[in-house]
């Protein structure tokens, strides 16, 4: 019984760094219409940072968080206007190719950076936590999760108190309308590419301090995060915290009771049976 | 008449001479056909293993190099050794292939010499079988490298398994200069029989009647499957007072294996075999010890013999165990002269210690040389001869019989090396863990061969009783 209520917090500490990855890619998603297959890959480069922000300049790992986000939102704003505003509105297929292409550059370029051996960012509170009977709860665990809960909640502020907030809104429902009522759309589409990288950059600082990492981490989750903004329905932000707490905890479950090779199984069946019955995902509209 | 006749014998002397010198000059001058000797190392580069094979090859090289070369007899001289790197990537079954067969195409080497996982080479051997061209196999400890073919001594594979090779002469090319997961398994089982066993049921007053508890974890692929399999048919076959009571298997490219610690620590196991290559294993160690508290005894396998698992253990290698055959952080002094020598030289050049797979490697290079000297040609069939046949005093790697000798009948072109197990005990100086051989007490012609007895771990925690 230990076992499987240390799996269930394993499984909710997973699918903090899912949400997080997921929420990112979904906003991208439904404000700018855009699919970015190399959204993992900026949460592989955001570990990377947090890494060197430890390590090479003595941070704490917690503040490298801050580090990590501030500079994906940075790489974001490159991004933004250098590839895909260029193929914006033009071909599905462009965006695409753009996206499958950056995961090239990025993964060659940590190689190159960082090397390809695994690392980890020190983490001060690794190894520490409460013993409750045979149970570790470990306190980076739950610092993660308090992180991802914070980062939410500011999301939530963001998006429902402030006027950029607002604009996003606004553009992720019609675009067009929006530009007739004075929103800059490009302004918007920047801020919100780099909103999405800055949350892959916390994923990733987060992931690095609880999991080891390399240049390749990044494929798996992106195909995760997709399958979890369909799970809680496209552009749905609720839908995608259930969806990405429900994905990590059905992975855990599938490792404790069938063995670790059915993880993914497990879990993509989860989904197909999600979107058997409810095609729009648990919180999608139609339309979506 | 007599100047005449002095003339005469002047020039028969001198055309005799002319003669002989020239008869001389033609037989000492190489053939016209002697090259270098072009030999492929099959290593999986972007690993630290393949890194300490690379490393261990240049050396063997430039040693054998430096000395002359290789004595070719039907060249009629000594050539140097070509080294053609052949770079498996990340050794996978996808990308193993291609490399191989460019050296065998494009470069036509003379020899293959490594490989690094057992799916890579299963996948990759084949175009060496193919193509007639000996492999002195170092990585890979499946034992199906050298099994896997149609009958007898290749094997015996049924018809209906996918790995099974049908040419039997192309499987005559392969050698196995490696530990198979059957020979270490029965070590890694038998330690926790000998010596763990009793000092548990001393220590914590056991029933003598109680089995050690054993988890295995293990990579799901064929090494991970084959170190399972052959322990649980050692200790089957041995009669062993252990029980496995759990073996959980993870996909090869897992990092996170937090939950299938959690299964292995409700079985409450005494100890836990992991079954991984360096990255993996260590995670495991770090995982269970600092994440899931379960606080027991691991053994690592020979793979992880590698400064880079030191690295990355770090103090959570305190007390923890390695299974081995090639001892560099259990020294100076070693147990062989050979070994004292090789550590030297290779801290001396590369800054580093080395680590297993370079020394397999490095003895390989060796018996090519051997072997290409006894047949006095390059000639594949001929060379393949000659390492089937070889027998050359032990280098880096211990063997029953302290010579290298490729045995035939069951174990048809296997060595049969010592394996051993070492307890890593933290050094505050190095910075890093250094090892202590726990067993066995002696190894052939070396006693004691045992440095230092088991102890159990700080905090260690055992199975149910």
């Amino acid at each position: 019984m230990s076992g499987l209520i240390e799996t269930l917090l394993w499984g909710v500490a997973n699918g903090c760094i899912y949400i997080l990855l997921a929420t990112g890619l979904n906003i991208i998603f439904g404000v700018m219409k855009l699919v970015n297959f190399a959204h993992g890959q900026l949460l592989m480069i955001g570990a990377y940072v947090a890494f060197v922000a430890t390590t090479a300049l003595g941070l704490n790992a917690y503040l490298s968080i801050l580090v990590a986000m501030g500079t994906m939102a940075l790489i974001g704003v490159i991004l933004e206007r250098l590839t895909f505003r260029r193929v914006l509105g033009t071909d599905k297929l462009n965006e695409i190719f753009v996206s499958l292409g950056l995961i090239y550059v990025f993964e060659n370029a940590a190689v190159i950076l960082w090397g390809n051996k695994w690392k980890q960012i020190p983490n001060p509170l690794q190894g520490e936590g409460i013993l409750l009977g045979e149970i570790l709860i470990g306190y980076d665990r739950l610092f993660s999760i308090l992180v991802v809960v914070t980062i939410l909640a500011a999301l939530f502020l963001l998006l429902k108190k402030t006027k950029i907030g607002l604009a996003m809104r606004a553009t992720s429902q019609r675009s067009e309308t929006s530009m007739l009522m004075g929103v800059n759309i490009e302004k918007i589409y920047v801020l919100t590419f780099a909103l999405g990288a800055a949350l892959a950059g916390a994923a990733g600082a987060l992931y690095g301090i609880l999991l080891p990492f390399d240049p390749s981490i990044g494929a798996l989750p992106t195909i995760k995060a997709f399958a979890i903004i369909m799970l809680g329905g496209l552009g749905s932000i609720p839908g995608a915290i259930i969806g990405g707490l429900l994905y990590g905890i059905a992975e855990t479950l599938a490792i404790y009771f069938l063995g670790g090779i059915w993880q993914d199984a497990i879990a993509f069946a989860l989904l197909i049976i999600v979107l058997v019955i409810r095609p729009t995902g648990l919180f999608g509209e139609k339309g979506e | 008449m007599q100047k005449k006749l002095l003339a005469v014998v002047i020039i028969a002397i001198v055309a005799v001479a002319a003669v002989v010198v020239g008869w001389q000059l033609t037989q000492s001058s190489p053939s016209p056909e002697a090259r270098a000797i072009k030999i492929g190392l099959v290593a999986c580069y972007e690993k630290a293993e393949g890194q300490d094979m690379d490393r261990a090859a240049k050396m063997a090289v430039q040693e054998i190099n430096d000395a002359g070369g290789i004595w070719v007899e039907e060249w009629n001289t000594k050539v140097d050794i070509d080294l053609v790197i052949v770079d498996t990537e990340d050794d996978s079954m996808d990308k193993s292939v291609g490399p191989v067969t460019r050296a065998v195409l494009e470069d036509g080497v003379d020899l293959l010499i490594g490989g690094y996982t057992s799916s890579g080479t299963l996948a990759n051997q084949v175009v060496a079988i193919d193509n007639r061209v000996p492999y002195i196999i170092t990585g890979a400890s499946s034992s199906l490298v050298t099994r896997r073919g149609p009958q007898g001594n290749y094997g015996g594979l049924p018809e209906d398994n996918q790995l099974r090779i049908t040419d039997a002469e192309g499987m005559s090319y392969m050698f196995h200069y490696c530990t198979t997961t059957a020979d270490y398994s029965k070590t890694v089982v038998k330690f926790f029989a000998e010596t763990m066993k009793p000092l548990l049921d001393s220590k914590y007053e056991f029933d003598s009647s109680r089995n050690l508890r054993l988890a295995i974890l293990y990579r799901d692929d064929a090494f991970g499957k084959g170190v399972l399999a052959d322990s649980k048919a050692v200790i089957a076959s041995e009669n062993l007072p252990i029980d496995v009571v759990v073996e959980r298997s993870y996909p090869a490219t897992a990092i996170n294996f937090q939950t299938d610690l959690t299964v292995v620590k409700d079985a409450n196991p005494d100890a836990v075999y992991v079954v991984d290559f360096i990255a993996g294993t260590a995670e495991i160690i770090k995982q269970g010890l600092r994440d899931v508290n379960l606080n027991t005894v691991y053994i690592a396998v020979e793979c992880c013999e590698d400064p880079q698992f030191y690295t990355l253990l770090g103090e959570y290698g305190t007390r923890q165990l390695l299974e081995s055959k090639f001892a560099p952080y259990a020294g100076p002094p070693f147990y062989l002269s050979t070994v004292e020598t090789y550590v030297a030289d290779y801290q001396t050049k590369y800054n580093t210690l080395p680590g297993m797979m370079g020394a397999d490697t490095y003895d390989a290079f060796y018996i090519a040389k051997a072997a290409i000297e006894a047949a006095g040609t390059v000639d594949k069939a001929a060379v393949r001869d000659a390492i089937e046949s070889c027998s050359i005093d032990q280098l880096l790697i211990l063997t029953d019989s302290g010579k290298i000798e490729f045995s035939t009948g069951t174990n048809y072109h296997e060595i049969a090396p010592i394996t051993f197990i070492e307890q890593l005990v933290w050094n505050e100086a190095a910075g890093e863990c250094r090892a202590s051989i726990v067993y066995p007490d002696t190894a052939p012609g070396i006693d004691p061969f045992k440095q230092s007895d088991f102890v159990l771990p700080e905090g260690y925690t055992p199975g149910s009783p």
